[in-house]
């Protein structure tokens, strides 16, 4: 499994300036990796380009390799308000990963849930829901744009590491403003810096935890300025 | 729901009625131009019970006529929403058969078809299928981004999956748009009557109007107004349901 990027440049419509500029970077196998920049630098637009493959706007400049198909998810979705989430799970739920599915709503912790409509959960629970029926659906690579954004702290942090352990052989791309948690968790960081300083994407590694981790604070301090410098 | 519509006509139609007298009052005018309320009164009387006969029958087809539309419109709709060339060209269309004024073709359909029934359905549908078509189109060709992307994304899109979500998310909208539309659906099969029928209450109305006499007009109105508001509060009270139905119980808003 290989992501390779070359030269990917972007301008929206209309607009004067590229939101991503001549973009490099290669990435060579499955893991949990991020995608990491200040608020606007074009991390969505990057996934959703990544998402389009290479039929997209991203066209020649993406190189995939072991990797057919490719998810995107973002915080922002919505299940249908007719039935409830259990039942909508149900049924985006292929025969086969009836086991994942259940396993996942108990790590995810939405258990009690699963009887509720969407529009009466927590926006934490809402991003959780959403993130299981990705998860339980056939893919190479799956983007995560801000998909646990509002869940706690300690429970994000139980997610990832299930998530890593249970999909060894997947490419996860995981967009978070969340510096720390990228630094302890994520394997390869792409770090986006603003189109026109230079710096384009540079990929710094990460701590890559797994679970029953013993965190080295001076090693996840060295990754975080790593990235930082590298905004 | 029912109620409050049959109030508000009340309301509207006591105001009107009073403005009346307060014209005949203030420049003395007969009765035979604008009626006292005895004359009214005593009109009621006789002309109600008829008048509720007709009204029902002009709502019969009223009723046939919006539920031949709605299904015309969700079909056109439906196949409009793409953004095809066939999508484009029945958006186009729509949009400028909506600005002609449909009833001006009302004789012409008289004339092929001659009086009864059948007239009076294709008017009364022609009448209110283009703004509900308007409507359904507006809402069918609208995605709706963030329940639609996993989806499509996951290859499990139909076209009845697109439907059903655009339909629930706009169910609000869709029920104002149809319950709104029974409104031009009666106004469509009276004009029918008042041209060339020999049924409904439009055509009671044009006799009435031959033999300028008001008070009968009068009463009329009364029976279109109370009979239009109970369909049109039984429409809403079905579109409620629906959505109670349809839509989560809430614990309550707190904003």
């Amino acid at each position: 499994m290989r992501f390779e990027c070359r030269g990917l440049t972007f301008t929206y419509p209309g607009a004067e300036k590229p939101v991503l500029e001549n973009l490099h970077f290669s990435m060579a196998a499955p893991g949990f990796n991020a995608v990491f920049g200040p608020s606007g630098v074009g991390k969505t637009s990057f996934a959703r380009i990544l998402a389009g493959g290479n039929n997209g706007p991203g066209g020649d400049a993406l190189i995939y390799e072991g990797i057919a198909t490719i998810l995107y998810s973002y915080n922002q979705e919505r299940l249908p308000g007719w039935a409830s989430t259990g039942n909508h799970l149900e049924k985006v739920c292929p025969p086969e990963k009836s086991d994942l599915k259940k396993e996942l709503v108990r790590i995810f912790k939405v258990d009690a849930l699963l009887g509720s409509r969407f529009s009466q959960l927590s926006m934490g629970q809402q991003n959780r829901m959403n993130l299981i029926r990705y998860l339980i659906q056939d893919f190479d690579l799956l983007i995560l744009d801000e998909s646990l954004a509002n869940v706690d702290e300690a429970l994000r942090e139980s997610i990832i590491l299930a998530i890593k352990e249970m999909f060894p052989a997947k490419l996860f791309l995981y967009i978070s403003h969340n510096l720390m948690e990228v630094a302890r968790f994520c394997k390869d960081i792409l770090v986006l810096s603003r189109p026109g300083k230079n710096k384009g994407a540079v990929v710094v590694p990460g701590q890559n935890y797994e679970t029953g981790y013993t965190a080295d604070p001076q090693a996840i301090d060295r990754s975080m300025l790593e990235i930082m410098n590298a905004v | 729901m029912l109620f409050r519509r049959i109030y508000q006509f009340l309301i509207v139609y006591c105001l009107g009625v009073t403005g009346l007298l307060a014209i005949k009052y203030a420049t003395g005018l007969s009765n035979y131009v604008i009626p006292d309320l005895t004359l009214l009164f005593d009109t009621a009387r006789r002309m109600l019970t008829g008048y509720f006969f007709d009204v029902l029958n002009t709502l019969s087809v009223t009723v046939l006529g919006q539920m031949v539309s709605i299904f015309m419109a969700f079909f056109v709709g439906i196949i409009g929403r793409k953004s095809s060339w066939a999508g484009s060209f029945i958006k186009v269309m729509a949009y400028n058969i909506q600005a002609y004024p449909i009833v001006a073709l009302a004789p012409i359909i008289f004339i092929l078809i001659g009086d009864g029934f059948l007239s009076r359905l294709l008017i009364a549908s022609m009448i209110c299928y283009f703004p509900l078509l308007l409507s359904v189109l507006g809402i069918m060709a609208s995605p709706i981004k963030d329940i639609e992307h996993f989806y499509i994304a996951t290859g499990r899109m139909r076209w009845q999956l697109e439907v059903k979500i655009r339909a629930f998310e706009n169910l609000n909208k869709l029920t104002t748009v149809i319950a709104g539309s029974a409104t031009l659906a009666m106004a469509g099969t009276i004009v029918a009557e008042f041209i060339a029928a020999d049924q409904g209450i439009g055509y009671s109305i044009r006799i009435a109007l031959y033999q300028s006499d008001l008070a009968r007009i009068l009463v009329a109105l009364f029976s279109i107004g109370i009979i239009i508001s109970v369909y049109q509060g039984i429409l809403e009270t079905v579109g409620e349901q629906i959505k109670t139905k349809w839509f989560a119980p809430k614990g309550g808003e707190l904003i």
